[in-house]
């Protein structure tokens, strides 16, 4: 499970540079670059494609939208489509950054204290309780769903922001977890042998030794549960009734789900919707995809 | 069991100017012109980063000969891909197939070759009953031994009865006991097969022992090609004596006038037989050109500052009343990245002399020590050539 | 005593975490499980002990039999598509291409959208009919009039597999990490020992980098299955409400349950969904804890 600790980017380079760059080419090497090079341009459009007609859509004066002028280039700029959805989803982006930032920082937190604990200070029982935790990753929420809701509004958590924060807080912590615990587990053991030596209790050491060497991991873990959290759909739909409350993935699916939307403002709000991740994913990709790695337990 | 394994026809390899330049300019080996005879055990030795891995790799059509010929026998094979050059490599890693057993991992380059089924069983059977594989054959490489997966390194390069053999720093992950048995093991194995062998060291008691010629090579340039003596007695230059020997040659900045060497308060006259211009020299003496006095060496008086023990011999360093040699080429030979690697409370040269056991020695006590003058190297100190 | 000053405070460190995490999955997936065994009716849980009931009824409707058929082709076309083009995208990408961070970004990004916002561009993508438009035009125009189709429209008992085309662009990527970084974890000398000994480049991935690999595919097969068996959001985008043909277990559920209050019906189809993903899910966790513990 080293994937957490994988430095640099996402997946390991290529070769070094020391080696390989100087290989031999056989005969064929010429042709099977070509060809490389097409097919990862078809896929380059397909990837990209959906974007396209995306961004020109929204772009498109209302009017002129439609199924079979999907590929054409706006003839003129307007930003009328998203004059139309912004105000139907302006609350549901700032309930969405209410709930994403809050849970994302205390489960990443928490995960951190778990994720030490799990591979520095092992109790007794450690290795049985980690399995245990892990399987939370992988479960359907549809199995949770009714109990929760029950809970919830048995404990006066349903229809409001703070509920739905405990439930990211709460279904979060196996990723952040397991993302801490590898993390923690590529530090040498004698460096807490050594605070250990020197004096220092478990919370102390967590606290001055390996806290201060987790920003990484925190960077992973808060990026990762940031975007679950921002894409989440499940949790908000059952425990947030009233529209006020809306994170922006429900209200999206508000406006744009029905099949009598206008085309050009599903795509405008299916837009700026996804903005906020797609920016983080732009701007940290690399903190995204670790997490993306960890989640895959690879062994 | 009559075994084939020694009719593998040895080829000799040629390298003529080889150049490699790293994609950034980083210039691995320039140069290199050597021939190796069929049949040959040359031993490719040098500081790391001296490029001598490169060139093995190189020789096996890994790495792109930026300028430069390579001939394998007759054959020129500048532009060959590996698979195309019969030769057989065993890596420093041994880079055993993990997911195949020893008897796979010993066919897998006669398969690749075509060779049939009957005829691979029965020659991997064959090198491991020679390498003392036989019992482990169906064994997966991580369920062996290091020496054993060594073995199996060699296995699956004998088996393939290739031209050439190429071996990259082979013994490096064993245990020094088990290195020093391999060793041996390589030698006998040379011997009963005759195939010209390449094989890449760092540790220079190894090129001596294992190599019939040892090529020394310094920043991708080579430095001299020739006979573990030849090496020895006859380094051409400040680097190759530095790095040659263990404990290292003992230098120390010296004056030569009117046909004497003087360093320190002492005035040694030139041997018999060499001329020297007037001036500043490296002068060189390997710690067993020291001796005991007697026959009318010169005399030296040594203070010893540190004694190593080892038992049938003991090594005595002490300090020498003139200014030590740090230069890039000694620097190089002991893989120091600075001269603060090494720590010392003085810029006097330090000797070390290797002594009998059985002559009393005290620290801080004066000994009266002697040196021969037909063992005594002198370099230029502005090249480092051997004068 | 001892033993309590040294895991004392670790243990107190973990356990509201622990505590939370036992509630939340064990506790909730049990309660879950029990009301699934009750009569639970209009948005109420209820304390009646049915036994089996609920699941006899539900293997003896139609709609679930559909819906269980629906999900096993959606998991077939969708695992077998993302990995194939997963493996494909890691080894076009394996080793020197120029910008290959772009091509590799641009492969992942899916991952990182709300499934709601790509079932809806590709709702729109995917529409069948007239006027003609999308992909169908795309398809129309290059004269591939053969690919030309009314997708999830189309009404067909394979419509749900057209699902499987947002939802591999969506995973594709991950799955081509996953494969990159197993293929580069081949150490070169490995390759390079295969070509000394002879293989050219098709013969070294097959024959030394493609058994390396099987680790990967398992996680890749098993990541991808049990994705598969809860989509939910991306079905819920594309799919218009009431629309049977593309119903799955997991829709069944949130329209039973929380459109139709039918708990008792809602947790029983969750319990199976838990079953059959644990039954991937579980031998899978207790390889990777064994494999590591190993090292």
């Amino acid at each position: 499970m080293s994937a957490a600790t994988l430095d640099d980017t996402t997946v390991p380079k290529g070769q070094t540079p020391r080696k390989g760059h100087g290989r031999i080419r056989s005969r064929w090497a010429p042709y099977v670059t070509v060809l490389k090079y097409a097919l990862l341009l078809f896929f380059l459009v397909f990837f990209l494609m959906p974007v396209y007609a995306l961004v020109v859509t929204s772009l498109k004066d209302p009017a002129e939208v439609g199924v079979d002028t999907v590929w054409n280039l706006p003839s003129t700029l307007s930003f009328d489509s998203f004059a139309t959805v912004w105000p139907k989803l302006q609350d549901g982006l700032v309930n969405s950054l209410m709930l994403a930032i809050p849970a994302s920082l205390i489960s990443s937190l928490l995960g951190a204290a778990n994720g030490f604990v799990l591979s520095k200070w092992r109790f007794p029982g450690a290795d049985f309780v980690f399995p245990l935790i892990l399987f939370g990753m992988f479960i359907p929420y549809q199995s949770v769903l009714i109990p929760m809701t029950e809970t919830m509004s048995f404990l006066g958590l349903k229809g409001g922001l703070d509920g739905l924060i405990l439930v990211h807080i709460i279904y979060g912590l196996p990723l952040t977890t397991l993302i801490f615990r590898s993390y923690f587990a590529g530090i040498s053991d004698e460096i807490v042998e050594a605070a250990e030596v020197d004096g220092a209790g478990m919370l102390r050491t967590f606290f001055h030794v390996a806290l201060p060497v987790a920003p990484p991991a925190f960077a992973v873990a808060i990026i990762w549960q940031f975007t679950s959290a921002w894409n989440d759909f499940l949790f908000g739909a059952v425990l947030t009734t009233n529209r006020a409350y809306w994170p922006v993935t429900i209200a999206l699916n508000n406006i744009a789900g029905g099949q009598a939307v206008p085309f050009n403002e599903a795509m405008a709000s299916a837009l700026i919707a996804c903005l906020p991740t797609l920016l983080v994913y732009i701007l940290l990709g690399r903190f995204f995809m670790r997490g993306l790695m960890a989640g895959a337990l690879k062994g | 069991m009559n075994v084939d394994i020694t009719n593998a026809e040895a080829a000799g390899i040629t390298l003529d100017g080889v150049d490699k330049v790293y994609r950034g300019g980083v210039k691995a080996v320039s140069g290199v012109d050597l021939t190796i005879d069929p049949g040959e055990f040359m031993v490719l030795v040098g500081p790391s980063g001296c490029g001598k891995s490169t060139l093995l790799r190189m020789i096996a059509g890994l790495e792109e000969v930026t300028a430069g010929r390579v001939h394998i026998g007759d054959t020129d094979v500048t532009n060959k891909l590996p698979q195309q050059r019969d030769v057989a490599m065993v890596f420093q890693s041994y880079a055993l197939y993990p997911r195949m057993s020893v008897r796979r991992n010993m066919e897998f380059g006669l398969r690749m070759r075509g060779t049939k089924a009957a005829e691979r069983k029965a020659r991997a059977a064959e090198v491991a009953e020679t390498l003392g594989l036989a019992h482990l054959l169906e064994r997966r490489p991580a369920a062996l031994s290091g020496g054993q997966r060594q073995r199996v390194a060699m296995g699956r390069a004998i088996v393939r009865r290739p031209k050439v053999f190429l071996m990259d720093e082979p013994l490096s992950n064993l245990d020094a006991k088990l290195r020093v048995s391999m060793r041996a093991e390589l030698s006998r194995l040379h011997q009963r097969l005759g195939v010209t062998t390449v094989y890449v060291t760092h540790d220079q008691i190894e090129a001596m022992t294992l190599g019939q010629r040892v090529a020394v090579l310094r920043d991708g340039v080579l430095q001299q090609c020739d006979t573990p003596a030849n090496l020895f007695h006859k380094p051409v230059n400040l680097f190759v004596a530095a790095f040659i020997g263990s404990p290292g040659m003992n230098f120390v900045s010296a004056r030569v006038e009117g046909g004497r060497v003087g360093f320190g308060g002492l005035s040694i006259p030139v041997p018999e037989g060499r001329t020297l211009a007037d001036g500043e020299v490296i002068l060189g003496v390997r710690p067993t050109g020291i001796t005991l006095p007697g026959e009318g060496r010169p005399a030296l008086t040594a203070v010893p500052e540190v004694i190593e023990d080892l038992g049938d011999e003991r090594h005595v360093v002490f300090p020498v009343a003139a200014p030590r040699v740090d230069t890039d080429a000694t620097r190089a030979a002991v893989d120091a990245e600075s001269a603060d690697d090494v720590l010392l409370p003085d810029d006097h040269a330090r000797f070390t002399v290797k002594l009998p056991i059985d002559v009393p020695v005290t620290l801080g006590e004066p000994l009266e020590l002697a040196i021969n003058p037909a063992r005594l190297h002198f370099f230029d100190p502005a090249t480092g050539a051997a004068l | 005593m001892r033993r309590f000053r040294r895991w004392g405070p670790a243990l107190l460190l973990v356990s509201p975490s622990l505590l939370l995490i036992g509630l939340f999955v064990y506790g909730f997936a049990g309660w879950n499980a029990k009301v699934s065994t009750s009569t639970s009716r209009g948005y109420q849980i209820s304390d009646d002990y049915i036994g089996t009931d609920n699941y006899e009824k539900l293997f003896a409707d139609e709609r679930f039999g559909l819906d269980v058929r629906n999900v096993l082709i959606f998991t077939l076309v969708f695992v077998l598509g993302a990995m194939a083009t997963g493996l494909v995208l890691a080894l076009l990408l394996e080793r020197g291409i120029r910008f290959e961070s772009f091509f590799r970004s641009s492969f992942i990004f899916p991952m990182a959208l709300s499934l709601i916002a790509v079932g809806i561009v590709w709702r729109w993508l995917l529409k069948g009919g007239e006027p003609v438009g999308g992909l169908n035009k795309v398809f129309d125009s290059l004269g591939l009039d053969f690919l030309v189709g009314d997708w999830y429209q189309s009404g067909s008992s394979w419509a749900i597999a057209s699902i499987a085309l947002p939802a591999g662009w969506a995973l594709s990527g991950y799955i081509m990490a996953l494969f990159l970084a197993g293929i580069r974890g081949v150490p070169d000398e490995l390759r390079e020992a295969a070509r000394v000994d002879g293989a050219n480049e098709p013969r070294v991935f097959w024959h030394i980098v493609r058994p390396m690999l099987w680790p990967v595919v398992m996680s890749a097969l098993v990541i991808l299955a049990h994705i598969s068996l809860k989509t939910f959001d991306l079905l819920l985008a594309i799919v218009p409400k009431g629309n049977l043909g593309l119903d799955t277990p997991a829709m069944y559920m949130w329209y039973t349950s929380f459109d139709g209050g039918f708990y008792g019906r809602g947790a029983t189809i969750a319990t199976l969904l838990l079953a059959g993903i644990a039954l991937v899910i579980v031998p899978y966790i207790w390889y990777s804890v064994r494999s590591e513990r190993k090292k």
